[in-house]
């Protein structure tokens, strides 16, 4: 980012807070967490700062502009103390779902990495792996897009997840809230007494869960005896918590599956076999709670199979927050350093028809020339822009920030 | 529909004396603790002392006696459990008691396992579902706090049928539950810091009970190691970080890492490593037990991680460059193991 690029995003980053009309919704117990800011010019992250009105929040957030304002989910007895001092009461349950841990068939278009090792420098397009496949190394720059497409399916793992943490957990309405995270995800945050103290590795658990990792899928709940005799033939499945997702699921999947899905599933000799007896499996299945049974699918197939469908109703969160019981979350309302948009929330309900791209658009006022390097077509606040090569465009504000912020155009001069 | 609260007797009190209420029936009965030497009080301290002892020799407490006894012996052996200063007598007796009051809970009436529940504030709730074929509703996160230290994947929340907030179990895997919830209080109860002056009787009978338990256990196993494990072929690196967590020293995440996995490794159960880390301040033993079992390979990934190579060692500072001449030619601290232990 160029100089005056940097002075335009702070320029209009410090306007957004300084202005009367801009309301940053307070936390609960806003007093007990710890605040900490991600300063623009300096790139130092403040720390252990609290603030016990909102109002004193909003007074700083115009002076300090930082580039990323985040709260703990943690509440503290003081939260100004360092981290083993701070005194823990306890923390919201939090999920991150972010399209940088969703496969999607868009992302070998828009999302690249380059290993970080100076002396590897290997580079490749869509998700970034965990380690390189060449030196090893952790470390990755990433160039990527929040995409219309990738939050499609960061939507669609959101609602899976809001699905498990209503009907299975049993949370209400009121003590779920979920946000568009301002760039390429959701939040979602519960806030329970029951939940609040629980520790890390209990937060696990619920990960686990919601992943359905660690599933028992070869059957055979039975103890002892009838263990071994049993599992191999007849898996039971009852109507509750996971079984009946995979029921469920079963029932989606199969009844549209072509060989290509099956395929893909990990099924290939077999799906002749699968495809024939579409009927009679979703009724051993379904109806009468059990897997096998039917000629030509044996019980790989049907692991194979349960597997699968477990993948595709489970909900993709990023596993390390929600078992952060000292995580930093990006704070509500405020702006996001890589994108200029706002994180907001919005209604549980509303989470089918709501658009990021335009209820999260901060900046509606004003335009400026920039030279876009490289941007592909993107919507914003209704309107559609590019794509763009190597090319000088007046764009919008909104729009200018967002490619300046993605590292995809600067400030004409 | 509301349970009727039920009123623990004299005999509830006698099985299951870890209760709160106990604690108010004593303080009617008003015992001193220097009254303990008095001979009237025999019966009491005897059965005190069987508790602790049979916990040692074989993780139980002994048989029931009369109400009168059965119940102040409880605090008594706790005291005395306190007195042996011994932390592995301490871990062993909540373990004896917990596994006592879990075989009694398992055939409990349904009314009584909904109190001893409440009395540990759980959320416990008779199922009222006719399609779920199981007798209780916990919340789930009174499930979860209870089975943290359960690997079996049968605990794991996700084989679990979870409804609505409520995990729904069986009587057996209550009373599981809530043996893991007995043996943590009698843990708080027995880390209490602050040491009375004890009577001289006591302490003679917590000395017999140490020497009891070095007999029949064995000092090496006592203090973390199993006779299996062999702490004179340790490596100089391993020897300076054991030395250095034995006196609460801070290792750094790399040595923390070395000395776990390297003790997992050639063969010391993960609850004995965690053990070691416990005079840290930052102490938090289901995190700790956590990490090294993921070390060890019982969790998560299911990656049994060795420790590092000597060359990374040498980067992170963690070997100590010492002239042991067994040092030549070993890459890895385990193949010094090894080589030490052949000869
Ligand atoms: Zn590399
Ligand atoms: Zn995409």
């Amino acid at each position: 980012m160029t100089v005056s690029s940097r002075d335009f995003v702070y320029e209009k980053f410090s306007d957004f807070y300084s202005d009367p009309s801009t309301v940053i919704p307070s936390p609960s117990l806003l007093g007990q967490r710890e605040l900490g800011f991600l300063l623009f010019k300096e790139r130092i992250m403040l720390r252990h700062k609290v603030f016990a009105r909102i109002s004193n929040l909003k007074l700083f957030l115009g002076e300090a502009v930082p580039s990323d304002v985040y709260r703990s989910c943690a509440y503290y007895e003081n939260p100004a103390a360092e981290m083993d001092k701070k005194g823990w009461l306890g923390a919201d349950l939090v999920f991150d779902i972010d399209a940088d841990h969703i496969p999607t068939s868009c992302s070998k278009i828009h999302d690249e990495w380059t290993c970080a090792n100076s002396e590897c420098g290997f580079s490749g397009k869509g998700i970034t792996p965990e380690t390189c496949p060449i030196c090893g190394g952790r470390k990755f720059d990433t160039k990527t897009w929040p995409c219309d497409l990738c939050l499609e399916s960061a939507k669609n793992e959101t609602a899976k997840l809001i699905d498990m943490l209503e009907k299975d957990f049993g949370f209400s309405a009121k003590e779920m809230s979920v946000f568009f995270s301002g760039h390429r995800g959701y939040h979602v945050h519960v806030e329970n007494e029951a939940v609040k103290t629980l520790d890390a590795m209990a937060r696990k658990e619920i990960v686990d869960y919601v992943f359905g990792l660690g599933l028992t899928i070869s059957g055979g709940t039975a103890k002892g005896k009838s263990r071994r005799r049993g599992a191999s033939r007849d898996f039971s499945l009852h109507d509750f918590g996971w079984n009946k997702r995979l029921k469920l699921g079963l029932q989606n999947f199969l009844l549209t599956a072509t060989k290509e899905d099956l395929a893909n599933a990990g099924i290939k000799g077999k799906s002749a076999a699968v495809l024939g007896n579409k009927e009679l499996i979703l009724k051993r299945c379904v109806e009468e709670g059990r897997w096998g049974s039917v000629k030509g699918v044996g019980v790989g197939t049907w692991k194979k199979l349960a597997e699968y469908v477990k993948d595709l109703e489970s909900a993709k969160i990023d596993t390390v927050v929600t078992t952060d019981t000292h995580r930093l979350i990006r704070m509500n309302g405020t702006l996001h350093g890589k994108t200029g948009l706002k994180k907001v929330e919005f209604p549980l309900s509303n989470l089918k028809d709501f658009d990021p791209f335009k209820e999260a658009v901060a900046f509606k006022e004003g335009a400026v020339k920039v030279f876009v390097s490289d941007a592909p077509e993107f919507r914003l606040s209704g309107n559609v822009f590019g794509p763009y090569k190597r090319k000088t465009v007046e764009l919008p504000t909104a729009a200018a920030i967002l490619l300046i912020c993605k590292g995809r155009a600067e400030v004409a001069s | 529909m509301q349970m009727e609260t039920v009123r623990f007797t004299q005999n509830d009190l006698a099985k299951y004396p870890f209760l709160k209420e106990t604690a108010a029936h004593m303080k009617k009965l008003n015992l001193k603790i220097e009254e303990l030497a008095n001979p009237e009080m025999e019966q009491i301290l005897n059965r005190a002392e069987e508790r602790v002892k049979s916990a040692i020799l074989s993780v139980s407490v002994g048989k029931k006696r009369e109400n009168y006894v059965e119940i102040p012996s409880f605090p008594v052996a706790i005291m005395l459990a306190i007195a042996t200063k011994n932390s592995f007598i301490k871990k062993r007796y909540a373990l004896a008691e917990a596994k006592q009051a879990f075989s009694d809970m398992r055939f409990e009436t349904r009314e009584r396992i909904m109190a001893i529940a409440l009395d540990f504030d759980w959320n416990l709730a008779p199922n009222r579902s006719s399609e779920i074929p199981f007798e209780f509703a916990l919340n789930f996160a009174d499930y979860l706090r209870n089975t943290v230290h359960l690997r079996d994947t049968e605990w794991k929340l996700v084989n679990r049928i979870l409804v609505n907030g409520k995990v729904y179990l069986n009587q057996h895997d209550v009373a599981r539950l809530l043996q893991e919830e007995v043996q943590s209080r009698i843990e708080r109860r027995l880390e209490a810091t602050e040491l009375p002056s004890f009577p001289e009787k006591i302490t003679e009978m917590a000395e017999r009970l140490i020497d009891l338990a070095k007999d029949r256990i064995g000092q090496e196993e006592m203090e973390g190691f199993p006779k299996a494990v062999s702490q004179s072929a340790f490596p100089p690196c391993i020897v300076a970080l054991h030395e250095a967590v034995s006196k609460g020293h801070h290792l750094s995440h790399v040595g923390r890492f070395t000395l776990t996995s390297f003790l997992v490794s050639i063969g010391m159960p993960s609850e004995k490593v965690a053990e070691l880390f416990k005079s840290f301040s930052d102490y938090n033993e289901r995190l700790t037990r956590y990490q090294i079992e993921h070390i060890a390979g019982e969790r998560g990934s299911r990656t049994r991680y060795t420790p590092p190579n000597c060359a990374t060692l040498q980067t992170h500072g963690v070997c100590v460059n010492s002239n042991d001449g067994s040092c030549r030619g070993a890459r890895n601290p385990l193949v010094y193991y090894k080589r030490k232990l052949k000869r």
